[in-house]
């Protein structure tokens, strides 16, 4: 709060000596990430920035983290504007946060959590894989943990008595190289990257194999927290996101996210994930 | 150094070249041995380095996620470590906690997580003490993984080092090659460089080897420049050889002087055997001056006067054959058996001793043997032989044909050949002072005809034997 108190004031002091275009340049929408998409590609951040900074008319600052929790903190203690989050840390704050937009994959806002093999791994479902090595995503994760750890649940069971050992590689292309290069048996990935480093990476998909796949569920959105939803730039940043197919440089970015677009959303489209959520809770 | 047993046959010239070559041969092999060591060393220092560097690399990036047993931060540093040295050397890089299990490895299908290091460990060198392989295999190194001060893993590599165990095959065959090439044409130079040093060896000896007899002196424009051993060498050859040729020259006089020595020794007899008649040849013309008017007494004056004055030129022939400079390639005669037996004869007479001569050779056999040598041989043999058995002693010669050639056997009675004059006869001793050369003139004349000579002594009677064989009859 101190922080925000001291850049209203700065905010206040500047709007008297400067003009609104000035002010405006000088202070960037930050923009919180995490790897649910491919966040290790330098052209794919650069292109979202310049589209975002042109669709928002405001600079853009892309602030990147490790773990889900990082970003979701930061963008709690308003460190960031808005983030590009997971359903299932979303649902968690849902209280405090507050949908900008959700993209859409394949047509729909909608995508599915993959449970991956090595490629010659003779499994053929999620049992046959108790007793192994498993590689999640993020503990903060939907379709890199919660899906897996749910059905599990539904089963009885808990990742770390299923599994022989679990690991967080935290990033969904880290779970692919993990079971790609043999760390560990198997891993829980975000159908959305998988299909995208398919097209990228073919060579490195090629040595998993996907042995489940979830129900769709809402895709990761774009949140802000709920007291911003009408701050000017989170109101620029979510015409710059809805805003994204309409433009030349927003459909590079996109072509290079390989999404459709940005729809507003609702609550409901994680309806699924609220129910994994529950699931889980309740094993 | 002893030459091998197969050089010791061949000429010096040949041998000492060859073994200059061997011994640069030798040199070749050692410092190509010297040099692949060195290489050897070199490589192994410089893995040793990369190595470590590797490791330490490893060390600051592991350490914290090792310490939090941090399966994936630790593979994912040492995946992206390998994908970043994509054929490069490390093959293979395995992470263990202090207590020797898996955290995680570059290739987990190889070293799967919690699996124990051990089987790993055994293969692997410590760092410092890294060896090159022989092969292609890759080397496996172990290090300890310290951080903040404190050992809190290990770590295993294998490295790809079929590069450098193919640099240095390739250095090695280069190397071989280059100085076996280098060594050739060091082996050859020093074969011909030693070979040509030798070359005033060799012609001092095919000088030797063609010396027959005689030493000849090598030609000033042959001898070697400068003052080397060699020419020195050459100089004391020469020096030599001038030796021997003015020593033969000196023999070859004394021989030629020993002619006339040997009439000397006979001249007293010889001038009695003259003067002894020449009284009755005065008194014959006294006589003739006296009776001139008495032709019987004048006609018996005369007769003695012809008899002495035949006796005298008869003397004066022998003597004058003796001398005769011209008698090389004369045949030998029954006559020169006469002349001898008339020169030495009066100096039997004067020491009233015994002659016994027989020559039972005849013309024809004689005819084969050349006059001057075998009077020679003869004369001095009497003369020795008489002056031997002194007053009254008995002297014999006998000359005979048989299947061999000719044999003059020459005999007195006297003491026997003393040390010293049978050391000139029999053997080629150098002369002492003071001795004559008659025997020794005698051995060289026996030796040129190839004959040999032989000395025995029985019943108080010395006998001197020579055998000249019969050869082509001298023109």
């Amino acid at each position: 709060m101190t922080r925000f108190a001291r850049r209203t004031l700065i905010a206040g002091a500047a709007a008297l000596i400067a003009a609104p275009g000035l002010l405006r340049a000088a202070e960037p929408i930050r923009l919180g990430l995490t790897p649910v998409f491919l966040d290790n590609d330098a052209e794919v951040i650069a292109r979202l920035r310049a589209a975002l900074g042109t669709g928002s008319g405001r600079a853009i600052e892309l602030v990147q983290r490790r773990t889900y929790q990082e970003v979701t903190g930061m963008l709690l203690e308003g460190a960031v504007d808005a983030a590009w989050l997971c359903g299932f840390p979303f649902l968690q704050h849902e209280p405090a946060l507050a949908l900008l937009g959700v993209p859409v994959w394949r047509g729909a806002p909608l995508y599915q959590s993959y449970l991956i093999v090595g490629r010659d791994d003779p499994a053929a479902a999620l049992p046959d894989l108790q007793g192994g090595t498993h590689a999640f995503s993020d503990p903060d994760s939907n379709s890199g943990w919660l899906i897996t750890a749910s059905d599990l649940a539904r089963i009885g069971a808990r990742p770390e008595a299923f599994f022989l050992r679990t690991l967080f590689a935290y990033g969904h292309r880290n779970v692919v190289r993990a079971v790609a290069g043999g760390l560990t048996r198997s891993g829980s990935v975000d159908g959305y990257v998988w299909e995208a480093l398919a097209g990228v990476e073919p060579g490195l998909t090629a040595q998993t194999r996907v042995i489940g796949r979830s129900e769709e569920l809402g895709f990761p959105p774009f949140v802000t927290r709920r007291e911003r939803v009408d701050d000017p730039a989170v109101t620029a940043l979510r015409g710059a996101l809805l805003g994204l197919s309409g433009t030349a440089e927003g459909q590079a970015a996109l072509s290079l996210l390989q999404l459709d677009g940005v729809v507003p959303g609702e609550a409901a489209l994680f309806d699924g994930i609220r129910a994994r959520m529950r699931d889980v809770q309740a094993g | 150094m002893v030459p091998a047993a197969p050089l010791r046959g061949l000429p010096l010239s040949v041998r000492v070249p060859l073994i200059a070559a061997g011994l640069m041969v030798l040199v070749g092999v050692v410092a190509s041995r010297q040099v692949l060591v060195s290489l050897d060393a070199v490589q192994e220092e410089r893995l040793r380095e990369l190595a470590r560097l590797h490791v330490d690399g490893l060390a600051v990036a592991l350490g914290p996620s090792v310490l939090r047993r941090d399966v994936w931060e630790v593979y994912d540093t040492l995946d992206r470590a390998t994908s970043a040295l994509a054929g490069q050397r490390m093959v293979l890089t395995v992470v263990a906690d202090e207590a020797g299990r898996v955290i995680a490895a570059s290739d987990p299908r190889r070293a799967a997580v919690d699996s124990d290091l051990a089987p790993l460990l055994q293969a692997a060198q410590a760092v410092d003490e890294i060896r090159l392989p022989r092969g292609d295999d890759p080397v496996h190194v172990r290090a300890e993984l310290a951080y903040q001060g404190r050992a809190v893993g290990q770590i295993v590599s294998e490295l790809d080092v079929s590069d450098l165990v193919a640099e240095r095959r390739r250095a090695g065959l280069y190397l071989l090659a280059g100085n076996a090439l280098a060594t050739l044409v060091l082996a050859c130079g020093g074969y011909l460089a030693v070979r040509r040093m030798l070359r005033p060896v060799s012609m001092l000896a095919g000088h030797m080897a063609r010396t027959e007899g005689v030493p000849v002196a090598i030609p000033a424009a042959d001898l070697p420049k400068g003052d080397t051993e060699l020419a020195r060498l050459f100089q004391t050859y020469n020096a030599m050889s001038g030796a021997v040729e003015a020593r033969a020259e000196a023999e070859r006089r004394l021989a030629e002087r020993e002619r006339f020595v040997s009439l000397g020794r006979l001249s007293s007899s010889l001038a009695h055997e003259i003067n002894n008649p020449l009284g009755g040849l005065l008194n014959a013309t006294d006589t003739i001056r006296t009776y001139a008017d008495r032709p019987e007494v004048v006609r018996e004056a005369a007769d003695l006067l012809d008899r002495g004055l035949r006796h005298l030129r008869d003397v004066s022939r022998a003597t004058l054959e003796q001398n005769r400079l011209d008698r090389h390639g004369m045949a030998l005669t029954p006559e020169d058996f006469d002349d001898l037996r008339l020169l030495f004869s009066p100096e039997v007479s004067r020491l009233g001793q015994v002659l016994d001569w027989q020559v039972a050779a005849p013309a024809a056999a004689l005819a084969g043997f050349p006059a001057a040598a075998a009077r020679q041989i003869a004369l001095n043999l009497l003369l020795n032989a008489s002056a031997a058995a002194g007053n009254g002693g008995r002297v014999g010669l006998s000359v005979r044909a048989d299947a061999e050639g000719l044999v003059l056997m020459i005999r007195d009675s006297g003491p026997g050949l003393p040390e010293p004059a049978r050391l000139r006869l029999m053997t080629d001793a150098p002369l002492q002072p003071g001795g004559g050369v008659g025997l020794r003139l005698v051995r060289d004349l026996v030796a040129a005809a190839r004959g040999r000579v032989e000395y025995a002594r029985w019943d108080g009677v010395s006998e001197i034997t020579v055998h000249l064989p019969a050869g082509e009859a001298p023109c």
